[in-house]
């Protein structure tokens, strides 16, 4: 589907759908942000070990993914697109989706950079512009899976699926997500700041992003709602003696005793 | 059948713990319809178990089986399973009490001597799955359950074993336990608990061929009571219990 895409889907051109209020918030932080995601961007393209979230966990380790060489695989929120280029580099035909235009044109700069194309498009995963069916593998790593609502893009994740594909996606602990501080650059300690009922929107202060997150039993539902079998929640520990991220709002030493991150995986039915 | 260690030790304990656990809860816990957990939710409002009535339905640590009870008047056919004897006794009285008979078995639900594909819903409410060590009630569930069934139950969620406070004997806002070390609590008065991660269960249910169909966080209301001493402020902002809901394709 990737050549049969490029040629047909205006990789720049204006957008058909208009975008909801948060995603238009998200996609001018993105592009804000999309300067410092350059070079952790250029170290993953040249990485050839494909490895989840901000703490690198090796996807050789976690095996999250089955084979992906001759699938149709699609990124929710590639923004750089190294995941989409470790896809493509083992065999996938990948598509990226990303709803910050300057996140794109650093992907493109690393296609050029890397020797290795494949169609970028610009858009929000809560209305995605291809069609029904045309994809074995839909992938979203911190992506849309925590930058868009999930009411709007799971569904979209799923019209997308062929009957037998695989949605597989990482998002923040649940739990961490009830112990962040307001505060930017405060780590998460081992209070439980807010409540776990009705979590779903997140805003903070000084900054005009919105996060997604929801509780367990909520993903379950929603998946299930969506004709989508919930196949594993891997809950990421880190391993003994893992370095400090980039990120301040979790510590090493919580995140080897809760779950920083968990990678959900369903199945179309 | 040979008990396992945790098994013999929460008979041991169910036995002795049984008279004074029915005298506090029996009646909290037997009202005129079902009910879910500390907060005894309505199943009319949860949905968990559907239409019983006809159905084959195993409850697996049933106490003294006011659940099963309350099915059997709606047109069930339970058994009521537990590992204690001297709860089987308070259940074999209220069984009379309430003008109704089923089997009861004594025996704990990590080994259950009932046929292959004999139920159309196996179930407990903060009964076996809590008591008995998972990794044994998961596979006998999916072996006891027909094509079709239903395993559900409820059990403390993963949070309450986090935000326990052994100092206070209380739930507070602050994460007491470490998650990735969940699996097995022994109790001060001796019983042993089993708590597995939300991922635990989904591949525990997913190992033995059962496919994931819900997973119901209750929340109480504000006038909520129990004749537990759980905290009912936290239970209002974060989730105490779980069912799980689960079924053979």
């Amino acid at each position: 589907m990737g050549a049969e895409l490029a040629g047909r889907v205006h990789l720049e051109g204006p957008e058909a759908v208009s975008l909801s209020e948060h995603a238009a918030r998200n996609r001018s932080a993105w592009d804000r942000w999309s300067e410092e995601y350059v070079e952790p961007g250029r170290r993953n393209w040249a990485s050839d070990e494909p490895h989840w979230g901000i703490w690198g966990i090796r996807e050789a380790e976690l095996q999250a993914l089955g084979d992906v060489a001759g699938k149709d695989a699609l990124e929710l929120g590639c923004g750089t697109a190294y995941w989409s280029a470790w896809l493509a580099r083992r065999g996938a035909r990948v598509v990226g989706l990303d709803n910050s235009p300057r996140q794109l044109e650093t992907a493109r700069g690393f296609q050029a950079e890397f020797g290795l194309r494949f169609p970028l498009l610009l858009g929000s995963a809560e209305k995605v512009d291809l069609p029904d069916a045309s994809f074995d593998l839909v992938l979203s790593e911190y992506g849309a899976s925590i930058w868009a609502d999930p009411y709007r893009w799971l569904p979209e994740a799923a019209r997308l699926l062929r009957p037998g594909g695989e949605l597989v996606f990482l998002v923040n602990g649940t739990i961490l997500m009830l112990c962040v501080p307001d505060e930017d650059d405060v780590p998460a300690g081992q209070e439980l700041l807010r409540p776990y009922f009705g979590m779903h929107r997140f805003e903070w202060p000084g900054d005009d992003s919105v996060e997604f997150h929801l509780p367990y039993g909520e993903w379950i539902r929603l998946l299930r709602a969506h004709d989508l079998e919930v196949e594993d929640l891997l809950e990421l520990r880190v391993p003994e003696g893992t370095p400090p991220s980039r990120y301040p709002f979790v510590t090493p030493e919580w995140a080897r005793r809760w779950p920083s991150e968990e990678i959900w995986k369903a199945r179309k039915r | 059948m040979s008990l396992s260690e945790a098994a013999r030790r929460n008979r041991e304990h169910w036995d002795t713990a049984a008279d004074e656990y029915q005298a506090r809860h029996g009646a909290f816990i037997g009202r005129a319809e079902p009910r879910w957990g500390v907060w005894q939710i309505p199943e009319s409002e949860l949905r968990i178990l559907g239409e019983v009535a006809g159905k084959d339905v195993l409850e697996l640590g049933c106490g003294a089986a006011q659940w099963s009870i309350l099915l059997a008047r709606q047109g069930a056919r339970p058994v009521g399973l537990d590992n204690s004897e001297r709860q089987l006794e308070h259940a074999r009285r209220l069984l009379t009490e309430a003008g109704v008979d089923f089997p009861l078995v004594h025996a704990s639900a990590e080994a259950v001597p009932l046929a292959d594909e004999s139920f159309d819903v196996v179930f407990c409410d903060h009964g076996a799955m809590s008591f008995a060590d998972p990794q044994h009630t998961v596979p006998e569930s999916a072996r006891l359950l027909r094509p079709g069934g239903l395993l559900a139950f409820s059990s403390a969620s993963p949070l309450v074993s986090l935000c326990w406070n052994d100092d206070t004997d209380d739930l507070d806002e602050r994460l007491h336990a470490e998650y990735f070390s969940l699996f097995r609590e022994d109790d001060s008065d001796g019983a042993v608990q089993f708590q597995l991660p939300y991922g635990g269960w989904i591949r525990l249910f997913r190992r033995n061929g059962l496919t994931l169909e819900d997973l119901v966080e209750p929340r109480p209301p504000a006038d909520a009571t129990t004749t537990y001493e759980w905290n009912l402020e936290w239970a209002r902002s974060w989730p105490a219990e779980c069912i799980w809901k689960a079924r053979k394709p």
